[in-house]
């Protein structure tokens, strides 16, 4: 199972006016962990008022540059990205699982690939690792990348990319498509819809009969716009790389209203928790949740989304009584024999007994 | 830019998945159940050929048992690697549970599963000896061959991605048991081999599941199915008619 580590916040830098770029550097011998691949991201956590939040953010460095990176963009509302946008600073400590996902292709010296990139926005960051990584690692490939912003004023790594045509001049081209900003060509104006690409691959800006693999990361109407148009234009479904980071990422467990000062007499319950074979015997107020009270407890009792969906956190009552307010997971011979999500499961006997490992 | 689109209809439009993250709820837990469905019949179809390898009548034979016992567990740790992902503890899942454990021979279950596993209901069954694990491995083969085709389009790319790299090899499982019973019909009695050609036939066409399910419709809208089970059944049984008739035997 991933486990979470510390990192050190070693630089932040602003590439545009709400996102920020932030150097990590894992400590206490993590580093081995975070020997990432191109296009990869991490899974952060970061604890709000008591609310462990989870969000995962592409890594944006190249696999030569030596470090570790991500772009983090702030989303209207979202409480990580303000977060990581407005208060967080050099020196402080953050909290990630080593490197995931499978945003990339493998490389080869040898290989004389043409590679076709789509980045919407902030879905730029892994498309920059692995443009910079590709274009470093095989010296006969091509990459055209295609990237799409609102205005002039919100591309992020305006400049990078740049510099990037720069040193790799005649293998790497980027077309700037702005919602809002007229161009001198009228094509680069508007969305990148299936229209746009058709018109991108009709007018010779792209050569799609030659493209190997196409990397697609934006939002969902683009994917699908852009993944139509590479169809029609002849890639197979495995040409085709996406990696898509949705806004609404999965609902938390709803407490039940419950005052904090009735936490005491009537609303306690004891609970008696046994997990990895060992058994620890809690008091718990009834409006929190069985994983909750382990985790309050430093138990390290195994969850992943507290969404009651994974069946991860899953446990069994062995003596009393639970309310399971949502449950995605467990069949129902499952809530049969007495086993319960225990991040949806909350006491309502005064004594319950739980069991982690059967 | 349009960003106001539901995770739901843009699956609908067939859009793909790539990360936890992005998952919603009904969907992870049917994606969640998909991945063990095949990693629990990998390690259980793993774990009941390891037992037949010394029942190999040479020692090629032996070799290509030894192979497929290797890769079919290989696979398992491919999905395996993909759950991880989701928070699943892979070495306490792949330790979790007695893989070999098989039911009567004659035990009458369908297609349903036992309570501790989501194995497909035909891997409840033991193996009765080589030719009948050889005929087995052929008809099962064939039937992963339709399943790895079906599911090699599901919309969670990294197991898009993990069925298309593992088909391959699963379909390398299917010749290599098309070839050892090509070889058991020069030796063996064709009435013993006919036979386990019949107890398998009807168990590994259950593992297709029921014709009308009542899931269908939203996992087709998820994107994690395309074809309806009867379809997957019947392509697999055309197909598996053929090899069978092309070696002189009959199906069941």
């Amino acid at each position: 199972m991933a486990r979470f580590h510390d990192l050190e916040v070693t630089d932040i830098q602003k590439t545009i006016r709400d996102a920020v770029v932030v150097t990590l550097k894992p400590v206490n011998g993590a580093a081995e962990a975070f020997d990432f691949t191109q296009g990869q991201y991490l899974t952060f956590r970061q604890d709000f008022d008591g609310d462990e939040l989870r969000r995962s953010y592409s890594i944006c460095a190249g696999k030569d540059d030596g470090i570790l990176q991500v772009g983090i963009k702030r989303v209207d509302g979202g409480t990580f990205s303000t977060w990581a946008n407005e208060d967080l600073k050099i020196g402080d400590t953050v909290q990630a699982m080593p490197p995931m996902g499978g945003f990339f292709t493998a490389l080869d010296a040898g290989n004389e690939k043409n590679y076709l990139g789509f980045a919407g926005g902030s879905g730029i960051t892994p498309v920059l690792s692995i443009l910079k990584t590709t274009l470093a690692a095989e010296p006969n490939s091509t990459f055209t990348l295609v990237y799409a912003n609102k205005g002039v004023n919100t591309i992020m790594f305006r400049e990078e990319l740049e510099d990037l045509k720069n040193t790799y001049m005649g293998r790497f081209n980027v077309i700037h498509i702005l919602e809002t900003d007229a161009q001198e060509i009228d094509l680069f104006t508007g969305l990148v819809t299936e229209d746009k690409c058709a018109q991108l691959f009709a007018t010779g800006w792209i050569d799609i009969g030659s493209v190997d693999t196409a990397f697609i990361c934006g939002p969902e109407p683009m994917m699908l716009g852009i993944a139509a148009a590479l169809r029609t234009g002849g890639l197979t479904d495995a040409q085709i790389k996406f990696e898509l980071f949705a806004s609404s990422q999965p609902g938390r467990a709803k407490r039940k209203a419950v005052s904090k000062n009735a936490a005491s007499g009537a609303n306690q319950a004891s609970a008696t928790i046994t997990l990895d074979g060992s058994t620890q015997a809690i008091e718990m107020p009834k409006d929190t949740t069985i994983l909750d009270a382990a985790l309050d407890n430093k138990m390290d009792a195994p969850f992943a989304c507290k969404a009651g969906v994974c069946s991860t956190c899953r446990c069994r009552v062995l003596e009393g009584e639970v309310e399971m307010v949502s449950n995605h997971a467990l069949e129902d011979y499952e809530v049969e024999k007495g086993y319960v999500l225990s991040c949806q499961s909350y006491p309502v006997t005064d004594n319950v007994v739980v069991d982690f490992d059967q | 830019m349009a960003e106001d689109m539901s995770i739901e209809s843009y699956l609908a439009a067939g859009g793909v998945l790539t990360n936890p993250s992005n998952v919603p709820p009904r969907y992870r837990a049917e994606l969640m159940k998909l991945m063990t469905t095949f990693v629990d019949s990998e390690l259980a179809g793993a774990a009941g050929f390891a037992d037949i390898i010394n029942a190999g009548p040479g020692i090629k034979e032996r070799i290509a048992a030894a192979k497929i016992v290797l890769e079919k567990t290989d696979n398992a740790d491919r999905v395996l690697k993909i759950m991880g992902e989701f928070g699943v503890d892979g070495n306490r899942y792949a330790n979790h549970h007695p893989w070999t454990a098989r039911l009567e021979r004659d035990a009458d279950i369908g297609a349903s599963r036992t309570e501790q596993d989501m194995r497909l209901a035909v891997f409840n069954y033991p193996l009765a000896g080589w030719a009948d694990a050889v005929v087995m491995n052929l008809l099962m083969g064939r039937a992963v061959a339709v399943q790895m085709a079906e599911f090699s389009m599901v919309s969670y790319q990294p197991l898009a991605e993990a069925f298309r790299a593992i088909a391959p090899i699963e379909a390398r499982h299917a010749e290599l048991a098309e070839e050892g019973l090509q070889k058991l019909l020069e030796t063996e009695d064709k009435a013993t081999l006919q036979a386990s050609v019949d107890y398998w036939w009807p168990r590994v066409a259950a593992s297709f599941g029921s014709a009308t399910s009542a899931k269908a419709e939203s996992l087709k809208g998820m994107g994690l199915r395309k074809t309806a089970n009867a379809d997957l059944k019947a392509r697999w049984g055309a197909e598996t008619k053929a090899v069978l008739e092309n070696l002189g035997m009959t199906a069941g």
